[in-house]
């Protein structure tokens, strides 16, 4: 707790910096509201801003759930032969280098379900790291306990089951953290792109919305609740991770 | 049964990139004899060793086994535990692999001098403890053979030696097949009733030496004018064949 009091002192000491200067300076609202006026539309708006937010929330999760189910299967599938990882890895590496951006247009067209298509685009972003990251960890399984189960006659289905999976497991949460963030990113960027999806908008094009009317506290409103999601979203995981790995594994040590 | 428990026949082992692990070997290994292999590092030891357990294969000649020989036991020079399971499970592992019960885990536990510790994590041990965790994982199920690859070579001279005896208590009780490799003269003279002795530059049997000390070995041993007058021969033997090497 004590180590949370100095950022947060800070934060306080440039919020009340921020609404001073928006005081003193008669800034107008259209150009950039204060940290009281952004509190203030959040509070008139908190029923609409909360159900969009359950919406960007509900295809964020969905995604990190399916980049982290497919991204560790693709995974196991890849370890399984080095020409397998040969032949496949490189287009790992192109769905991570292609800017999902580019990429929204032809989902949009090629997909009629907006949620379908949101879903798509952030599990898109977030995949890559799960992939890459378990691959390591299978990778780097220690070689002698690899020979053990060889020499105890464990099926193929074993090993994987009792060794690589567990020895794999700190690299695959260590990807799992960095994808959450991605899977955020890929929704929001997924949002801006898509548009509104009838009468279900999530945060981001809520944000968009917003600001096309000028709106601009019930924007970064949204702007910041996505932060908050994407901080929260860290911290969940982070704590998933050193549940997992509290007895063996020297990362569920140290603070983060 | 009767027979060896091991026989190699001109057995030999070359890598891919030509270098020569170990050159032919021929040579049988008694039941219930405990045989160590005694070399310095790149003198073929470890790849001989794991020729006898069929990690590796031969590139030409012939290793075989008893045939009542079914269960090994291996014991690496780092106690190669799984850190995600605790002492328990990772004794357990060779009986949970195969479906069989785990109801002598707690007696091999004991054996070791681990009682108190099955739900330990490996990382919680000292290392002489992680290596008894690792002894009672090869001896769980009973194996007619037991090979041991420099098991105690990270340890310290006082759990090296504890170590020792109590292995040799355990070998004594059981009457399993050994084949220890160490790189130290004193540790294979002590604990071996034969000693094969290795050279490097190729990886090669150099010498087979019977060790007539007595059944009996203990602290009083260690110092006696016998024990070191065996060490002092297998010494000269390894520097002969390294000096032959160097001339």
């Amino acid at each position: 707790m004590k180590r949370a009091l100095g950022p947060l002192a800070f934060g306080l000491l440039l919020l009340g910096g921020w609404e001073l200067a928006v005081r003193l300076g008669d800034v107008p609202a259209y150009i950039l509201p204060g940290p009281a006026a952004i509190v203030a539309a959040l509070w008139a708006n908190v029923g609409d801003l909360a159900s969009s937010l359950a919406v960007t929330l509900e295809v964020t999760l969905a995604a990190l759930a399916l980049a982290a189910l497919s991204g560790a299967l693709i995974a196991i599938l890849l370890a399984q032969s080095p020409l397998a990882e040969r032949i496949f890895f490189p287009y790992a590496v192109f769905l991570q280098v292609t800017p999902i951006v580019t990429v929204a247009p032809f989902v949009i067209i090629w997909v009629e379900n907006v949620f379908a298509v949101l879903l798509i685009l952030a599990w898109m972003a977030a995949i890559f790291p799960i992939i890459s990251n378990t691959l390591l960890g299978l990778k780097s399984v220690d070689a002698n306990l690899k020979d053990l189960f060889r020499l105890y006659g464990a099926t193929r289905a074993q090993t994987v089951r009792r060794l690589l999976i567990p020895a794999a497991l700190p690299y695959f949460l260590g990807g799992l953290r960095i994808a959450g963030g991605l899977a955020l990113i890929g929704t929001v960027v997924a949002e801006m792109v898509a548009g509104t999806s009838g009468t279900r908008s999530g945060l981001a094009s809520r944000l968009v919305e917003a600001s096309y009317r000028l709106e601009l506290a019930v924007a970064l409103a949204c702007f910041f609740l996505l932060s908050a999601t994407g901080l929260v979203l860290y911290l969940v995981l982070d704590a998933v991770s050193r549940r997992l790995l509290r007895h063996w594994h020297e990362s569920a040590r140290t603070p983060a | 049964m009767t027979g060896p428990a091991l026989r190699l026949t001109g057995a030999a082992k070359t890598y891919p990139t030509g270098t020569v692990a170990l050159a032919p070997a021929s040579f049988e290994i008694a039941r219930s004899s405990f045989v160590s292999l005694v070399g310095p590092s790149g003198c073929g030891k470890s790849t001989l060793l794991r020729l006898l357990a069929g990690l590796l294969a031969p590139s030409e000649g012939e290793v075989s086994r008893g045939a009542d020989i079914s269960e090994t036991g291996f014991v690496f020079q780092d106690a190669t535990l799984m850190p995600w399971a605790n002492v328990r499970a990772n004794v357990a592992l060779p009986l949970t692999l195969k479906g069989k019960s785990e109801e002598r885990v707690p007696d091999t536990l004991r054996r070791v001098g681990l009682e108190g510790f099955a739900q330990a994590y490996p990382r919680e041990l000292s290392g002489g403890m992680q290596m008894r965790a690792s002894i009672a994982r090869a001896i769980v199920t009973s194996p007619q053979l037991l090979l041991m690859d420099e098991p105690f070579a990270a340890l310290d001279e006082f759990t090296r030696f504890r170590l020792n005896d109590d292995l040799l208590a355990l070998w004594q009780q059981n009457q399993w097949t050994v084949v220890f490799v160490t790189h130290s003269i004193r540790e294979a003279v002590f604990l071996s009733q034969r000693v094969i002795v290795m050279s490097p530059r190729p990886g090669r049997v150099i010498a087979d030496v019977a060790i007539d000390l007595p059944e009996r070995r203990d602290e009083a041993l260690r110092g006696s004018h016998v024990f070191a007058d065996r060490c002092a021969k297998i010494g000269a033997l390894l520097r002969g064949a390294m000096t032959g090497e160097a001339a």
